[in-house]
């Protein structure tokens, strides 16, 4: 056991805990989910919608180039992939995709346990937001 | 009293069942009746001679019954003894259980399912490059302690 914790440290700095939540947001009700936690306040305050479900939520631990496949509601899928970085940076690679169709394809640089949204698709009768955050 | 009813009482008395007050009307009938009286004799000593045979026979067997009893009670702590070392181990034994299932847990916990709430500690993210094939992206930054948003614009869509 004390082996398997020592190990722990070289293990997280090699690789980045990638965590993408999917939100259904919609005028339809007024319910914010508490699996957001203290994202709530941030959602109600940035968007005009009146209710906010957390759909899915998954979480990856990816080695630098490595390609994570992320399927999010509505047949999407989400490709993530860390790229070098220096210190506690993280760089990732980020595409989104309905079936064929790209929707986005963007590099973000954060910093470990930073966090970014990605909103708009459009999703029963609002429109999903993605959280992403990396460790 | 006749000498049947005497006999019964005779076998009563050495037995030590004759109730106190049928005394009297034996004795008054042994007085009378020198069979009945020697029967009673007879009977009297009977007791007293079993008594003292069972005390040799039991003097005889002490040894052998003293070393049963030391078997019997050597054998009752040995079982109070193994009664407590299962006590002991039953109470332990949940130890390396929760040690190997707490290394499960940790070795082979599903990822991808995680719950708990998220807790961001910073919202500073850099965009090095966006673009979309199909879509217009629109980058939204409302300030330092806001989570930078990029927000898909479907065409014909949004």
């Amino acid at each position: 056991m004390m082996l398997l914790l020592a190990a722990v440290p070289s293990w997280a700095a090699d690789t980045v805990s990638i965590d993408v939540g999917s939100v259904y947001a919609s005028n339809e009700g007024n319910s914010i989910d508490p699996a957001l936690g203290t994202i709530r306040g941030k959602l109600q305050s940035m968007f005009n919608y009146t209710s906010y479900r957390m759909l899915d939520r998954k979480r990856r631990n990816l080695s630098v180039g490595e390609a994570g496949e992320f399927e999010l509601p509505g047949r999407r899928s989400m490709r993530a992939t860390p790229l070098p970085s220096r210190g506690d940076k993280v760089r990732l690679s980020i595409q989104i995709s309905d079936g064929p169709r790209k929707l986005l394809a963007t590099t973000l640089g954060l910093r470990r346990g930073g966090m970014v949204l990605v909103g708009g698709p459009t999703h029963q009768a609002g429109v999903l937001i993605l959280i992403i955050s990396a460790e | 009293m006749d000498c049947r009813a005497a006999l019964l009482k005779i076998e009563a008395k050495a037995d030590g069942l004759l109730p106190r007050e049928a005394e009297a009307g034996l004795a008054d009938h042994l007085a009378g009746c020198p069979a009945c009286a020697e029967e009673c004799a007879a009977i009297s000593a009977t007791g007293p001679a079993l008594r003292a045979l069972a005390g040799i026979r039991a003097m005889e067997k002490a040894p052998a019954l003293d070393v049963m009893r030391t078997r019997v009670l050597a054998g009752i702590e040995e079982s109070r003894e193994a009664h407590r070392r299962r006590s002991w181990v039953a109470r332990w034994a949940w130890v390396p259980a929760a040690v190997a299932l707490a290394a499960a847990a940790f070795l082979f916990y599903p990822a991808g399912t995680d719950r708990s709430p998220f807790h961001p500690s910073t919202f500073d993210v850099a965009v090095e490059d966006v673009e979309s094939e199909t879509a217009t992206v629109a980058l939204v930054d409302k300030g330092d302690d806001l989570p930078r948003v990029i927000w898909i614009i479907e065409d014909a869509k949004t």
